[in-house]
């Protein structure tokens, strides 16, 4: 062990002195100064009032007069242009047209006529051309006219006038419910608090509201530069920030925002980007290793492949945690993010060795790479946007960062929840590359599909046929031969998860109507695949006999393995997911059904494992006989396993 | 010119033998979906209609509950509810009578300015509705401010101009020109660049640039060759999603300007991927500096008013003028002086390491 160690390290300290060499000094000055030169660039343009970063900058245009009041608030919204009123037609050059009624305002605060002249402004008419178009540049329009008004309100004197309304906003939970008794209840201790905020300008979100605060999340608040807090007094713009649930805030009714984690989702984020060029390192490193058959002489030392694969990994494993450290320091994460971040980095790491494993050139590794990024970035980050909302968003590890972030308590379950998947998903890859890095597959050129055949191939026990019988006779070898079908399908298992949360995810768009249809399909793919692909393999690469009976036999090993880690999945019960319609329709077959007599409900818990048997035996038998037949197979136990999942959402209603 | 077809000729057949392509545009796919998930997602916590009660009921009490009765009937979807004091409402919303509290009194603000009036408001915690509940508070205690503003008008020096009516717009329509169209039109760009770092210096790295030196090809025709090819499928990757765009009921306006803006750009990001992969020692070397290069390019770029991003989604959208037609120009001859350049030094030099 110690030895295996010690061999390990070796190839990690070779592996850290190569790497270094190929990320030379020069090599990195060179990006230090390019971006040091666009630094530069955008800091002194920011300096000089020449930049932001408005994607939708100018895109309405909208005719308004120049004397008009709301000529300013047009100028100071990026995202619209003013236009010159005279000869303007909307459709072709604007959008909007903007004519202000002028007039004196009656006591009742109706729209006095035009007697006035040039007095006040009364009213606006706006008319907007009939397309989408003019709705959005309508609506954006009158966004930037409550900016103004905000705006025009902070520079008064009299800022009661001003600001006449402050708002207190508080998040409590209905369960506890008597944590504000004290403030709430007593009339007295109400004005009193609200009052101390309003003194304060109303401006600031810690202030006075020490009193009404019954959460215990002050984090929250110093992480969300909460914009209302203003140094100048002002309550100006509605801030973006804002406080997070738990948190207190006040401010005029324009200060409010939405529970949104948005800063500390932002600072989570800058956890993945230096993952993006780890791992372009790293597939680079291992695919080097399988070009012009550099990686032969290591292969031949005693070391093992796992010893090599693992010295070759941990410099980067090492790297990922200093990065991740360093980050945790900056953005003033705790060592939870860092917890959190690790089965990630792993991930990221995990699923690259197995894309560099396959690739066959590296332009093939470049789109792999970027591939992995894509998928792992939206994975953890997608979830996580949902960090408030509901428990599902702990699927992602980065959702642990933003609670993190926010500074509110996790407990040690939701700790193991939201890492382990990841952490044992990454193990699994890891397995599935180990597979195939030896001599007949590192050298050769070929195509992705077939490696992956091998890849799994390589963990089956030969079953059936000549092969079997030189080993223990009987029931027990012949189950002994079996069990690691049953396990290949059972590791399978995290992955069918991730892809029918991306299948909910993406077809979360579409009508209901359209969707559960399409993910009932979806979802009977992606399981019937898990179950036979490696059968299929098995069956290619001459490990199984290519007769009926074997097919039967794994088809059956294959639903069994399936049927067990399923059922120990009941987790994503427990979270909750099956709340939602969409998840209800995607994990139906392992959702509580209550009110039941004991038999059926014992039948009900073994009807899926009669329905995965059945159309696992169908496709195994179709993959013992080739290609063709096992994507009929594979079609016709989908359609299979749709209907018998359409039958169960239709009774769970 | 012969020459330069054949290598890029070559260079796709690999592209196709690999079916790294299909994997490039199904990247593409994955992100403009899951991005359109996101803010579909994302809005529709902000959506009211996304609430299952039409209306929220709002339990109020205080001195100052009349006026923000009269706000809230301003306001659609929002009912409220008077209760005698706090207590009773905190009750109602205890009991799930009510979605939210809302506590108004009329309190001295102490500067001498009269009074203030203070809103306490309770929502539930963590709930997917408490999104919306918050966007449609935020609209009644608005439209109260805009009511006491207006009966303090004396007060003030300048009053606040009357808003234009609420319009019915699609929250997804600024982010599809402003983010979608521009990302889907980039993803191209970026990919072209890679492709080329990456077969040139496979190339290097596997000696076989030197046996094509051999042939009667110049260097010079080699890079172009390879330009060719790369620069050539990203208008085509482009088209096809503005294309599937239009098909999906989202009109995109000048069309042929975007997609000479972009090849202007894959040609920059191009010459970018040549200088690049002659100066950087190995791969890994020019992969990470082609991934800082590009990063702080349309990072730079994006910053500056009248960037790529923004041309793009101004052109998109149909709100172009005479600067923006500037600006494609100017980018196409940006591009144009960048890639002649780059392509005559490395002719010139060779790539010597």
């Amino acid at each position: 062990m110690i030895d295996r160690l010690r061999r390990t390290l070796r190839v990690a300290r070779w592996e850290t002195a190569r790497a270094g060499g190929g990320v030379d000094r020069r090599t990195l000055l060179a990006a230090l100064a390019l971006l040091l030169v666009v630094g530069g660039l955008v800091g002194g343009g920011l300096a000089a009032g020449v930049v932001g970063l408005d994607v939708d900058r100018d895109v309405y245009r909208v005719a308004v007069d120049d004397g008009s009041p709301y000529a300013d608030a047009v100028e100071s919204a990026p995202a619209l242009t003013a236009v010159p009123v005279d000869g303007a037609s909307l459709g072709t050059s604007a959008d909007l047209i903007v004519r202000d009624v002028r007039g004196v305002p009656r006591d009742d605060g109706t729209i006095g006529g035009t007697a006035g002249g040039d007095s006040t402004v009364v009213g606006v008419v706006v008319s907007a051309s009939d397309t989408e178009k003019g709705a959005a540049a309508a609506a954006e329009f009158r966004e930037a006219v409550e900016a103004h008004n905000e705006r025009l309100m902070a520079d008064e004197a009299n800022e009661t006038a001003a600001f006449p309304i402050a708002v207190t906003l508080r998040y409590v939970s209905r369960t506890s419910g008597v944590d504000g008794g004290a403030t709430l209840g007593g009339g007295g201790s109400t004005d009193g608090t609200a009052g101390d905020g309003a003194t304060g300008g109303g401006g600031t979100s810690d202030g006075g509201t020490a009193g009404g605060d019954g959460s215990d999340s002050t984090g929250a608040v110093a992480a969300g530069g909460d914009g209302g807090d203003g140094d100048d007094g002002g309550l100006a713009v509605p801030s973006i920030g804002g406080g997070t649930f738990g948190a207190a805030t006040v401010g005029s009714p324009g200060s409010i925002s939405p529970p949104f984690p948005f800063v500390s989702l932002l600072l989570a984020f800058v956890f993945l980007v230096p993952m993006n060029f780890l791992i372009q390192a790293y597939g680079s490193s291992i695919l080097d290793e399988r070009t012009n058959r550099r990686g032969e002489p290591l292969l031949v030392t005693p070391l093992s492949p796992v010893e090599i694969v693992a010295g070759k990994t941990l410099p980067y494993v090492a790297l990922a945690a200093a990065v991740t450290t360093l980050i945790a320091l900056a953005v003033g994460g705790g060592p939870l993010s860092v917890v959190a971040v690790f089965p990630v980095a792993l991930a990221f790491l995990g699923a690259t060795f197995v894309g560099a494993m396959f690739a066959r050139s590296f332009k093939e590794l470049t789109f792999v790479t970027v591939g992995v990024s894509v998928l792992l970035t939206t994975y953890a980050f997608v979830p996580a946007i949902f960090t408030n909302v509901t428990p599902v968003a702990l699927v992602s590890p980065l959702t642990l960062v933003v609670f993190d972030l926010q500074g509110e308590a996790v407990s040690a379950g939701d700790v193991l929840f939201a890492t382990t998947p990841m952490s044992i998903g990454a193990g699994l890859l890891f397995a599935l590359g180990l597979g195939v890095y030896r001599e007949e597959d590192m050298f050769t050129q070929k195509p992705v599909g077939r490696k992956f055949l091998d890849a799994l191939a390589v963990r089956l026990a030969p079953v059936g046929g000549d092969a079997h019988r030189g080993r223990g006779a009987g029931a027990r070898g012949r189950l002994r031969a079996l069990a690691p079908v049953a396990l290949l399908t059972a590791c399978a298992i995290p992955f069918v998860f991730v892809a029918e949360l991306m299948a909910v995810a993406l077809l979360f768009a579409l009508p209901v109507t359209v969707s559960i249809p399409v993910l009932l399909v979806t979802i009977a793919f992606i399981e019937e695949v898990a179950k036979s692909v490696h059968l299929y393999a098995g069956f290619e690469r001459g490990v199984f006999a290519r007769t009926d009976r074997v097919a039967v036999a794994v088809g059956a090993a294959s639903a069994v393995g399936f049927f067990l880690a399923e059922k120990a999945t009941a987790v994503v019960q427990a979270v909750g997911l099956t709340e939602l319609y969409v998840g209800r329709a995607a994990f139906g077959s392992v959702a509580g059904v209550g009110g039941l007599s004991v038999p059926v409900l014992v039948a009900l818990a073994f009807a899926p494992l009669a329905l995965h048997g059945v159309t696992t035996a169908v496709t195994a038998v179709g993959a013992s006989r080739g290609r063709t037949r096992y994507v009929l197979t594979l079609a016709l136990a989908t359609l299979l396993h749709a209907a018998y999942n359409f039958a169960v959402v239709s009774v769970h209603g | 010119m012969g020459s330069r077809l054949t290598v890029a000729g070559r260079e796709l057949a690999g592209l196709r033998a690999e079916k790294t392509i299909l994997l490039a545009i199904g990247i593409q796919l994955f992100i403009a979906a899951f991005s359109s998930f996101l803010v579909v997602g994302l809005v529709s916590m902000y959506d009211p209609g996304a609430l299952d009660a039409a209306e929220i009921e709002v339990a109020a009490s205080g001195d100052a509950v009349d006026g923000l009765e009269r706000a809230a009937a301003d306001v659609e979807g929002v009912g409220v509810t008077t209760y005698v004091d706090a207590g009773a409402a905190r009750d109602a919303f205890d009991r799930n009578a009510a979605d939210a509290v809302a506590v108004a009194n009329r309190v001295d603000a102490g500067d001498g300015g009269g009074d203030r009036i203070a809103v306490r408001v309770t929502a539930p915690d963590a709930t997917v509705e408490t999104t919306v509940l918050v966007v449609q508070l935020r609209e009644v205690l608005r439209a109260y401010e805009l009511d006491e503003r207006r009966d303090r008008a004396a007060y003030l020096t300048e009053s606040p101009l009357p808003l234009p009516a609420q319009s019915g717009s699609s929250p997804y329509f600024t982010f599809t020109y402003t983010v979608l169209i521009p990302v889907l039109v980039f993803l191209p760009v970026f990919i072209s660049g890679s492709l080329v770092v990456d077969s040139i210096t496979e190339e290097i790295d596997e000696g076989t640039l030197e046996l094509l030196r051999v042939a009667p090809v110049t260097l010079g025709e080699i890079i172009d060759g390879k330009a060719l090819a790369a620069v050539a499928i990203a208008p085509a990757q482009a088209l096809l999603w503005l294309l599937l765009l239009r098909a999906n009921d989202t009109p995109v306006a000048n069309v042929p300007t975007i997609l000479v803006l972009m090849t202007a750009l894959t040609a920059l990001v191009v010459a970018l991927a040549v200088a690049i992969s002659a100066l950087a020692p190995d791969r890994r070397a020019a992969q990470f500096l082609y991934s800082i290069g590009v990063l702080a390019l349309f990072g730079g770029a994006t910053a500056m008013a009248g960037g790529p991003a923004n041309a793009v989604a101004r052109l998109a959208i149909d709100s172009a003028d005479a600067t923006t037609t500037a600006l494609v120009v100017a980018y196409a001859a940006i591009a144009a002086v960048a890639y002649v350049g780059v392509r005559w030094i490395v002719a010139e030099n060779g790539f010597d390491r």
